[in-house]
């Protein structure tokens, strides 16, 4: 019987992935939790966003995958909620495809966004590339980075600016991070998708250009008129060297 | 049966012309009735009575001895152009104009010779004139004075010129005002007509602007009531396969799931299930794949929300063809980038569909262009396979078609949407596609969208 490769966790090398499913319907939750157990991940299930909340209070995850329609608290609210809480990784599982949703979904903090139906392989890669980029002291970025007025430390995922702290969540320095490491040259979206979450190919690039636009909220002074991390029409991102 | 005669428009022109026509020539026949009339009177009595003036002095002059007649004559005929005829027993005297008795009228002549005073137009050596004749009371000889009527022959020239023009002005200006009276009253028709073919193209939101013309509320009302029907039962279907697929969204979820979870047991399993397993993990793939088409394909009106960025569509066909498994068709692009603005996420969706079905029918893609045609950018997609033949190159494009292999779904694992999608895509961002005869072999099918300025 083939088992996924182990996933990496913050909880420690030996456990195994552990994933809190907030997911309505029960038979989907059933099949998901068999399946990504195939994939080598440990399952705890929550039918709505209350349940969830009171789950994470006893039993520390690694990732939140995370269904919009929910009864009671809605999936967007539960999001907010955790995403106020701390950088816990959140992948919205949602059957809403629009342009809104997905955008509303990413705005309220998700790291990202899957639409179903989908198949466990599928959502388990996308588990392994979250958790790749959140494990700390695996950017193999040694050195500090400065970029304008931020100074990014990518063994500690601290990022201040001015010499105090910025909160990013790490899906957010992630981007910043492979902006700053290009040192001023145009990293194009295709690049970012890849190196950030680890997607071969993503004709969909709302997922980035909703995380730089939260993340130009915390580093920009004006994130209407960026100074820091400025688009490239038609190409990607680039950080501005002055800052 | 249907005859097709002038356009309802030219006919109340006409109309309008006929009517002008026969009106304005009744006034204009009159008028030169009664004016010519009247000025001939006129000029005939004041004739009459000249020659009456006349015919005393040759009187006086007889009486008095014939010494000073000729004189007398040619005096009377010096300045007014007129001819003066007296029958003398030696013969006509002719002064002023010579003309010949005999050019005149023979029973004018007779009257005259009967001593009765007579008067009468006539037509001598191609000059209008009138013709007055009165006995001579002192030997019963016969005088005959002709009058022309240069004046008189030129104003009823002008007359007549001014009535005929006046008649034929007014007949046209009937008729152009018969002509834009149509229109205007047809207009109405006119957009009546301009908004059914827009709804017929599939702009269902098509609507008449309301009018308060009485005469046309009724037709305004009730067009855009049926339209107003009409749009909300597409929506309406519309939606409800959008619906259909979504709630098709969650036991799909299950059933992929429970599906893959067999499909790592399957060396638990004995030949038959292992078949059977086969058979449903492929179907749920391609169940899959249909609602997701279905979903997308069933999307309402464009996003307001949808993003539009600025593409590099040689990049765009670049990337999708790096991440297709097997052999890669030759690329052909243009030198500069051929830029369109669009919604990545679909325009990709296009250029992945038709690749695909190049796979599924074609034999695999040969070639992909990206060039720019005439302003427009352009993506062809080329396979090797038998083609599309012609009466089906419209139907590929609608829901459900297979073409050639319709009815034949069994290995094609096709989910019947794929080129629906592209063209409804590509409308969505005012282009075409088509297909037609790659040179060589095969179909050649041809997305043209607006470029865009760097």
């Amino acid at each position: 019987m083939g088992r996924g490769p182990a996933l990496n966790t913050d909880r420690g090398a030996e456990a195994p992935t552990r994933l809190l499913l907030v997911e309505d319907d029960a038979r989907i939750r059933q099949a998901l939790r068999m399946a990504l157990a195939d994939e080598g991940c440990e399952v705890v299930e929550a039918p709505d966003g209350e349940s969830a909340l009171a789950a994470l209070a006893g039993t520390p995850v690694d990732v939140v995958l995370l269904d919009l329609m929910l009864p009671g608290v809605g999936g967007l609210e539960v999001c907010r909620t955790l995403r106020a809480r701390g950088n816990l990784p959140i992948i919205i599982v949602s059957a809403r495809a629009d342009h809104r949703d997905v955008i509303a979904g990413l705005e309220a903090g998700a790291d990202d966004y899957v639409t179903k139906p989908l198949v466990a392989a599928v959502l388990a890669a996308r588990i392994r590339a979250l958790l790749r980029r959140r494990a700390p002291g695996t950017t193999g970025v040694a050195t500090v980075v400065r970029a304008g007025d931020l100074e990014i430390r990518p063994d500690e995922q601290v990022v201040l600016r001015g010499g105090r702290p910025v909160h990013l969540t790490r899906t957010e320095f992630g981007v910043l991070l492979e902006l700053a490491s290009a040192g001023g040259r145009v990293v194009t979206r295709e690049a970012l998708l890849r190196r950030v979450w680890g997607y071969d190919y993503v004709a969909d690039t709302r997922l980035l250009d909703v995380h730089v636009r939260r993340l130009r909220r915390k580093v920009e002074d004006d994130p209407d008129d960026p100074r820091c991390v400025l688009t490239v029409r038609g190409s990607g991102y680039k950080i501005g060297q002055t800052g | 049966m249907r005859i097709v005669g002038p356009s309802l428009r030219w006919r109340v022109a006409m109309a309008f012309g006929l009517v002008s026509l026969v009106l304005t020539g009744a006034l204009a026949t009159v008028t030169w009735n009664l004016a010519s009339g009247y000025m001939l009177r006129q000029r005939e009595d004041s004739a009459v009575l000249q020659a009456t003036v006349d015919v005393r002095l040759v009187e006086a002059s007889l009486r008095a001895g014939s010494g000073g007649l000729r004189d007398l004559l040619a005096g009377l005929t010096t300045d007014s152009g007129s001819t003066v005829l007296l029958e003398r027993e030696d013969g006509w005297l002719t002064s002023g104009r010579q003309v010949d008795p005999a050019a005149l009228p023979r029973p004018l002549m007779e009257l005259a010779e009967a001593g009765v005073p007579a008067r009468q137009r006539v037509v001598v050596d191609g000059v209008l004139v009138i013709a007055v004749t009165l006995p001579v009371a002192t030997d019963g000889s016969t005088y005959v004075e002709l009058f022309p009527l240069p004046e008189l022959d030129r104003t009823f020239r002008f007359l007549s010129a001014v009535l005929i023009a006046g008649v034929a002005t007014s007949a046209v200006l009937a008729v152009t005002l018969g002509s834009w009276l149509g229109r205007r009253a047809l207009r109405p028709l006119t957009e009546l007509t301009a908004a059914a073919s827009r709804v017929a193209g599939g702009d269902l939101g098509t609507r008449l602007p309301d009018t308060a013309d009485p005469d046309l509320a009724p037709l305004t009302s009730s067009f855009n009531r049926t339209a107003g029907a009409l749009e909300a039962r597409v929506r309406r279907d519309i939606r409800f396969a959008g619906d259909v697929s979504h709630e098709l969204r969650s036991p799909l979820t299950t059933m992929a799931n429970a599906a893959a979870v067999l499909e790592r047991r399957r060396d638990e399993l004995g030949g038959t299930s292992r078949q059977a397993l086969d058979l449903l993990t492929g179907e749920v793939d391609r169940f899959q794949r249909m609602v997701v088409d279905l979903l997308e394909i069933s999307r309402e009106d464009p996003d307001a929300a949808d993003p539009v960025d600025l593409l590099d569509l040689g990049e765009l066909v670049a990337a999708a063809l790096a991440v297709r498994p097997g052999p890669a068709p030759a690329v052909e692009r243009a030198a500069a980038p051929v830029l369109v603005r669009g919604d990545r996420r679909r325009l990709d969706r296009v250029v992945v569909n038709l690749l695909d079905n190049a796979d599924r029918y074609g034999g695999g893609p040969v070639r992909v262009g990206v060039t720019r045609h005439a302003g427009r950018a352009r993506v062809e997609v080329d396979d090797a396979g038998p083609g599309v033949p012609e009466h089906l190159r419209e139907q590929v494009f609608e829901r459900f078609t297979r073409g050639t292999r319709a009815g034949r779904r069994g290995d094609d694992g096709g989910t019947g949407l794929g080129l629906a999608l592209v063209a409804q895509h590509v409308d969505r961002h005012g282009g075409t596609v088509h297909v037609c005869d790659r040179p060589g072999g095969g179909a050649r099918f041809v997305v043209e969208l607006p470029e865009a300025a760097p």
